[in-house]
């Protein structure tokens, strides 16, 4: 582990020298002077963060790449074997044999497919009767954006509340109040995806509302007196100028979303535990490296996470782009 | 007369405009009103809530009564906190959630911003790579390496020992995105105010903490702000490295990781679970309110990342 690191760090000391001393060599000829004090001080002061950055940054990224193919163990780290794509052929076995796994891609990708189109529909709606410079709207725009200020692990265990079986807790003695009898919303595999996309939507749709907002902040007014001139109605105005107007943050905003939705994972650990119905990737990769400990395993599955989440990003760049 | 028949016309438009505008007004505030209700219903809930006993509770449940706080008997929301603060002394985890912030926050504003200022205003050579480095780290996403991350803390300081604590501050002073920033606004400093102290004979690091950050507030400010929020608000990481509390010590769980613990305490009441939510993030809601120009402006540069 250690001698890991070492050589790995050796190796980028060999990298940065000989990048080092091609600046040096091509500085000649562009006239680029370096003074050997100046680079002392500066690889001085660089020194905090390039350390911090090695270790804690691309270390982990690095590692996450070589412990994929091997058979990790976290209690014995001097017994790392390389088992090729051992790690791979399990995970797909598992998704091929309907096990956790399966699951838990399944649950990811209902979280996904509720949660992308609420939580942006919902912003862009906000963001949009927020914007209009009538009475109360500054406070309407607080208001929405509260729950932003709340914690994740405090969401949770509030919606925890709220969702609770007993007679009492707050969506059921709503309900009751129409004669419904009590649920277990979060253990009822049909309610516990759906609760959790809302309660989700709930507390990330003020952020984006206002990166909304700041878009639309830079669409011009001309533009708007220029429609009305010519008698377009609201709809048309929103068609012709607010939409394109937005078009760059909306890709903004999707994919960030996107990104962060495929990384649930603290909501379904405080409010249903490692249930089959309510498990995703994150959770299932962190229940694998960190209570089982299977680091090796773990990483593979993090592997690839990383690379379908990366290509559909990707994809989501183009097609989203080329409409422009 | 004519010129009198269109005033009267154009009158009466206006009186049309305006009455329009009284209904379109109305009709914004009612829907207002209620969209508002719909995002605030689970807040009101957690204050009303944390001022009830469990029998003020049940007896409220499915009434208009569960969004409204008991102001009838006021020493229950007394005892509601004071057990919070006292019993389950959440009050040590708000301290501890309190320091890692603060250690956080200097170590990330030092190690990012010297960091920012070698790449904004000196020369020398392997600067390129480093700028490549820089771009590269950020465009990777780097939460999917939180294990390995784990393994790389945990043979470094041990398994879940007091030295863990180091775990939990050093990884967050450490961001490259920051790094960025800071090289950002740096280079938008003039050259002069430099040159002036060095003419008088100071060093870079003097400079550096004489001139250049006194003059870089704002970036200062958001880039802490931001700290402070992701390490108060964080979960996950915390509770994996750090060890649970142990009888007649002081705990190292911070507030949000003590969460977990305080809610599965024997026959804690909704009430207090509640009043524990409600502490934890009041400190966040405070920044929000103080540092809403910074947090502005953050929202701003997270465009930046694309």
């Amino acid at each position: 582990m250690a001698v890991s690191a070492l050589i790995i760090a050796a190796v980028f000391v060999v990298i940065f020298a000989v990048f080092a001393v091609f600046d040096v060599v091509t500085g000649k000829r562009t006239k680029e002077k370096y003074r050997i004090r100046t680079a002392l001080t500066a690889y001085l002061m660089l020194a905090p963060a390039i350390l911090l950055a090695f270790l804690f940054v691309l270390l982990p990224i690095l590692y996450s790449l070589g412990y994929a193919f091997t058979d990790y163990y976290l209690l014995e780290p001097d017994n790392i074997k390389y088992i090729g794509f051992e790690n791979f052929t399990r995970a797909f076995s598992e998704i091929a044999s309907g096990g956790t796994l399966y699951r838990a891609l399944i649950n990811t990708v209902k979280f996904v497919i509720g949660v992308v189109p609420l939580q942006i529909g919902l912003a862009l709606l906000l963001a949009l009767f927020v914007n209009k410079p009538l009475f109360g709207s500054k406070i309407f725009k607080v208001c929405f954006f509260a729950p932003v200020v709340i914690s994740l692990s405090v969401t949770s265990f509030l919606w925890l509340q709220i969702l609770s079986p007993s007679r009492n807790g707050l969506l059921n003695s709503v309900l009751g109040l129409f004669g419904a009898e009590p649920r277990d919303w979060l253990r009822d595999p049909a309610s516990a995806m759906p609760c959790i996309i809302i309660l989700s939507a709930w507390q990330g749709c003020g952020y984006q509302m206002l990166i909304f907002l700041s878009g639309l902040s830079n669409i011009q007014q001309n533009l708007y007196e220029a429609a009305a001139l010519d008698g377009a109605g609201a709809w048309h105005k929103f068609t012709a100028v607010t939409w394109p107007g937005l078009r760059s943050t909306f890709v903004y905003i999707i994919i960030t979303v996107f990104i962060g939705a495929c990384r649930i994972l603290t909501q379904p650990m405080l409010m249903t535990g490692y249930m089959d119905h309510t498990v995703t990737l994150s959770y299932y990769m962190y229940q694998q490296g960190y209570t089982n400990r299977w680091v090796g395993y773990s990483s593979a599955v993090a592997l690839l996470m990383t690379i379908v989440i990366g290509t559909i990003t990707l994809i989501q760049r183009r097609v989203l782009r080329e409409k422009n | 007369m004519e010129k009198a028949i269109h005033k009267n016309s154009s009158l009466l438009k206006n009186k049309n405009i305006s009455s329009r505008k009284a209904i379109e007004l109305t009709v914004y505030i009612v829907v207002g009103v209620i969209l508002s209700l719909l995002f605030l219903f689970p807040i009101f809930y957690m204050i009303a809530t944390s001022t009830k006993s469990e029998s003020a509770y049940a007896s409220s449940a499915g009434t208009l009564a569960m969004f409204l706080p008991d102001l009838t008997n006021f020493g229950e929301a007394v005892k509601n906190y004071g057990n919070v603060f006292s019993n389950y002394g959440i009050w040590r985890y708000a301290v501890n959630s309190f320091t890692y912030a603060v250690i956080a926050i200097v170590l990330n504003v030092l190690v990012n911003g010297l960091a920012g200022y070698v790449m904004a205003k000196l020369n020398f050579p392997g600067k390129r790579f480093l700028s490549f480095m820089i771009i590269f780290l950020i465009v990777v996403p780097v939460e999917t390496s939180i294990i390995p991350l784990y393994s790389i803390v945990k043979i470094m300081l041990g398994l879940k020992n007091t030295a863990s604590v180091i775990g939990v501050v050093l990884p967050a002073s450490i961001s490259i995105f920051n790094i960025f920033l800071f090289t950002q606004f740096f280079e938008s400093i003039p050259q002069g105010y430099e040159e002036a102290a060095r003419i008088d004979g100071a060093n870079t690091l003097v400079v550096f903490f004489k001139i250049i950050l006194p003059l870089s507030k704002p970036i200062v400010a958001t880039v802490a702000v931001f700290c402070f929020i992701g390490v108060w608000n964080d979960y996950l990481w915390p509770t994996m490295i750090l060890p649970r509390a142990q009888e007649g010590q002081w705990p190292l769980y911070p507030i949000q990781s003590a969460l977990t613990t305080i809610q599965s305490i024997q026959g804690i009441t909704t009430g207090e679970i509640m009043s524990a939510l409600i502490v934890t993030s009041i400190p966040i809601f405070i920044i929000y309110v103080l540092a809403q120009k910074y947090i502005v402006q953050g929202f701003g540069t997270a465009g930046l990342k694309m």
